[in-house]
């Protein structure tokens, strides 16, 4: 009985201990005031911001995303930079495989903005006003970075600038937030830019080497953005409206002198501060044009640099060298010349024989082949830019020459070779006297001297297996030429993403000042980016502008000094011209052939050889919001056409 | 020994037989038809499109489930008739949405200004089989004659195009007038044989002026080869969704 009571004693006791209140913090979640009143915190808490900005950098492509390792659809191949095996057709990006929620990643993004932009404040106590302020001038320019992500894509979507809270088994209907106006998000993009150059410092205190913003980066972003509305504004024809009349896609055309000139002021705001890389170039020396064209992308001092993304092995890696060497130098994962320049693409530059209508000489005027001794001698007067920018056929790269040969011509070169088709014949090469290869495992052919050839070049043309250059040519840009051949690894290179460069800036303030120019709001615009261009082109090493400047001149400068840098993309998207360049479009390919009757090479020009057609539909320059959205948020109307 | 292992047998198969008991409550399978054609109002003929998402679709708001439904659509056929078995019994506004001058129309403002769309009720295990859509095709595509097989097996067929619409805001210029060719009948801007078909793309009123003559468009590429072969004539004005007018898909028999 005693004993009884005794348990009954020890339990009451211990029951009454454990009546506190228990209001500690779990000490397994990481609270507001670990991160925010310390700067190591706040670098955490940006690192993981920074990471999801949406930019397209060497992890993106329009068919897997933003932040994926596997670039194999390469978005120049969407866009007649390019062609790859991978990607044969236009497209549209794919928000609905992959993992890729554009949607829903873009909204945390938005939403660990404002979280920051309402909890900072209180936590500012512990830091100087400078500190406080170009942290939350991060946070918006993050934030206008998500929303710039967002409305280039769908046109008009949500606003949301404050965290939403939901209370457990209250309604939803609060946080179905509709679409705003296109217009009205642009103008969130640029007030949120804004706020960010009022309030960052002009060199970022944390990290000053370009990978976090400073003033002049959200400046820089915002002529970006405003450009792309202006052009919205001028040149887009799908409107949508909704039930309120609010104007979901189309900015009415009024509004685009307004955005012109936001773009010209906000790129004017980096004169002077920025300049175009010019360490390594004379103006005299092509040689020297073109090492300065190439260094330009891999020196961490250039003063062209303005927003960059840095790589980190192992922790934030990509495969660029990987996926796009040429197919001589393959690295052991085996992928290759994924990003073969289109013959359209190389014709826009200066320094290549041309016919009047614009496409590469490669007949005499008897109408039989030009013939030449080594494939460069097409190329010997070309742009230093495009020798930077694509690996011609015969050009050395990592102390290679880089051999392109679609076969060997065994026919009579006695009286001039005449064309292997009829021009525009889109059928296969006639395989009379000619010898080419299937695969990189070559018979050689021996020729009239006795000496031995292979059909094709060590990096191509293969007609059976396409990891070669399907086009006759390679891409150049970004290839590290000091990576080792074994170390050319998917997941393995760290070359920096240069995002924003001044010559885009300067690109950006040429077109804006040019469209004002045109709307008669800003005479000098035009003759400012008659400088621009000149400025851009002498760099270049192309032959400098006379005169007779359109929107196009100005255009195709963008183009070209721009490639291969996933901006193209975006830049016929805004113009309005991806459905009229892509409309059953097949690109043109230029291929080298060796006649061994004449010991020399000829060059045959003609469309794609796989007959890959490009069509781009209209629909898509308003992407389909992703369905689950819109079940998700019924308020939420879909674009035209889906 | 034995008898735990019969109560766990036991335990087991009660399990099972308890998580089969959940009551069934699906929603029966929708079964009901919604059948009928888009009709060119001058001519009378359905409206030729192309399949898939590219060519005349369907609008269905369920305008009984919610005053703001969000929209299905399902696609029409290539000769511009539509028919859906698996829709549920509700009531609807329908409207078709394609190359020509849309059924709702609204303002630059967003104002809608006519909305023809057509209320639908759908009860029991009724079916709408003869709802008919006259609208004005942007452009009119007519074969003249059949295709031709020349002497160097290229084919050349005539065609006269025409506005459907006299609609102002629809006097747009051709941008482009193609002559597809292909080896099914499903023969349009999504599927063609681009070795042979005739692309031509227009600028400024180039096109325009072409319109109600008789033009000849010859395949490239040079001679088919002998299988079996359609043509198809597509030409389109910069409108809406930029969709195509189509001729009726005809073959030609290798000589």
């Amino acid at each position: 009985m005693k004993r009884y009571i005794y348990t009954v004693l020890t339990i009451l006791v211990v029951c009454a201990s454990a009546c506190r209140k228990l209001d500690i913090p779990p000490q397994n979640i990481i609270q507001d005031q670990d991160v925010f009143s310390n700067p190591a915190g706040i670098q955490a808490y940006m690192a993981r911001l920074y990471s999801e900005l949406p930019i397209e950098d060497f992890r993106y492509s329009p068919q897997r995303g933003l932040n994926f390792f596997w670039i194999i659809s390469p978005t120049p191949a969407t866009t007649g930079e390019a062609l790859s095996r991978d990607q044969t057709s236009s497209m549209q990006e794919n928000f609905g495989g992959w993992n890729w929620d554009i949607w829903g990643g873009s909204y945390t993004v938005i939403h660990d903005c404002d979280y920051f932009i309402q909890t900072m404040p209180s936590y500012s106590k512990n830091f100087s006003t400078a500190q406080v302020n170009a942290w939350l001038g991060e946070a918006y320019f993050i934030r206008g970075m998500t929303y710039f992500g967002l409305v280039k894509r769908f046109g008009g979507v949500p606003i949301v600038n404050k965290t939403l809270t939901y209370v457990v088994g209250t309604s939803t209907d609060e946080l179905k937030i509709p679409r705003s106006s296109e217009k009205a998000v642009w103008d969130q993009v640029g007030s949120d830019f804004d706020f960010a150059i009022a309030n960052l410092l002009t060199v970022n205190a944390d990290d000053a080497d370009g990978s976090r913003a400073n003033k002049y980066v959200a400046a820089a972003f915002k002529s970006r953005a405003m450009l792309y509305a202006g052009t919205i504004a001028k040149y887009n024809t799908t409107t949508l409206f909704d039930a309120t009349q609010t104007q979901l896609c189309g900015i009415p055309a009024s509004a685009a002198p307004g955005y012109f000139q936001q773009a010209y002021d906000a790129a004017k705001m980096l004169d002077g501060v920025y300049s175009l890389y010019l360490k390594a170039w004379s103006a005299t020396d092509k040689t020297a044009q073109y090492q300065n064209f190439v260094n330009l992308f891999s020196d961490a001092s250039s003063p062209e640099s303005i927003f960059v993304r840095e790589y980190q092995y192992p922790n934030s890696v990509h495969g660029y060298d990987a996926y796009n060497v040429p197919r001589q130098l393959i690295g052991p994962n085996g992928y290759s010349s994924e990003v073969n320049p289109t013959l359209n693409f190389v014709e826009m530059f200066d320094g290549i024989p041309k016919n009047a209508d614009g496409t590469i000489q490669n007949l005499g005027s008897d109408g039989n082949y030009n013939l030449y001794t080594n494939t460069m001698d097409l190329f010997a007067n070309a742009e230093p830019r495009l020798r930077a920018t694509v690996i011609l056929p015969g050009d050395v790269f990592k102390g290679q020459s880089i051999e392109i040969r679609r076969g060997i011509y065994t026919g009579s070169s006695a009286a001039g070779i005449s064309p292997l088709l009829p021009a525009g014949s889109r059928s296969q090469y006639p395989t009379t006297n000619l010898i080419q290869s299937a695969t990189a495992g070559q018979n050689p052919f021996t020729l009239p001297d006795g000496t031995l050839m292979n059909p094709a070049g060590l990096s191509g043309i293969f007609t059976g297996d396409q990891t070669c250059a399907i086009s006759g040519f390679s891409v150049r840009k970004w290839l590290n030429p000091n990576l080792a051949t074994s170390q050319v690894l998917e997941n393995n290179e760290t070359q920096t993403w240069i995002e924003m460069r001044y010559a885009e800036v300067l690109l950006n303030r040429a077109e804006a000042g040019y469209e004002l120019g045109n709307a008669g709001q800003n005479g000098a615009g035009a003759a400012d980016a008659f400088t621009i261009i000149n400025q851009i082109r002498s760099r270049a090493g192309a032959i400098p502008l006379a005169g007779g400047m359109t929107i196009d001149t100005i255009r195709k400068e963008r183009r070209k000094e721009l490639a291969f840098e996933n901006k193209t993309y975006w830049d016929l998207k805004r113009w309005r011209i991806f459905s009229k360049e892509q409309n059953g479009t097949i690109y043109r390919i230029l291929m080298p052939f060796y006649s061994s009757q004449a010991g020399k090479y000829f060059f045959d020009a003609r469309t794609d050889e796989r007959n890959d057609v490009y069509t781009y539909d209209p629909r898509w320059y308003y992407e389909q919001i992703p369905q689950g959205a819109i079940s998700k948020s019924t308020n939420l109307v879909q674009n035209p056409g889906y | 020994m034995k008898k735990t292992k019969l109560y766990y047998i036991a335990f087991g198969l009660l399990v099972i037989l308890n998580s089969s008991c959940s009551k069934v409550d699906n929603y029966p399978a929708p079964s009901n038809t919604i059948k009928g054609s888009t009709i060119d109002a001058g001519t009378g003929n359905t409206v030729q499109t192309e399949v898939g998402g590219s060519g005349t679709r369907v609008k269905l708001l369920e305008t009984s489930y919610s005053a703001n439904p969000t929209p299905y659509y399902f696609q029409s056929m290539q000769d511009g008739t539509f028919d859906n078995t698996k829709i549920f019994a509700a009531t609807y506004k329908i409207s078709v949405e394609g190359p020509f001058v849309p059924l709702v129309v609204t303002d630059n403002v967003g104002n809608v200004v006519s909305d023809e769309s057509q209320n639908v009720v759908i009860k029991g295990t009724n079916t709408v089989t003869n709802l008919a859509f006259k609208v004005e095709p942007f452009l009119r595509v007519d074969m003249v004659g059949t295709p031709v097989f020349n002497a160097d097996s290229t084919v050349t067929v005539q065609v006269k195009i025409t506005r459907g619409t006299a609609n102002p805001a629809y006097q747009l210029d051709i941008t482009d007038i193609n002559l597809y060719v292909s080896n099914t009948l499903y023969d349009g801007n999504n599927n063609y044989d681009p070795r042979y078909s005739k692309l031509t793309s227009y600028s400024g009123s180039t096109g325009t002026s072409l319109l109600g003559q008789t033009i000849s468009i010859t395949t490239v590429g040079g001679a088919l080869p002998q299988q079996d072969v359609y043509f198809r004539v597509g030409a389109r004005i910069n409108a809406g969704l930029d969709e195509y007018n189509y001729s009726l898909p005809l073959s030609a028999k290798y000589p």
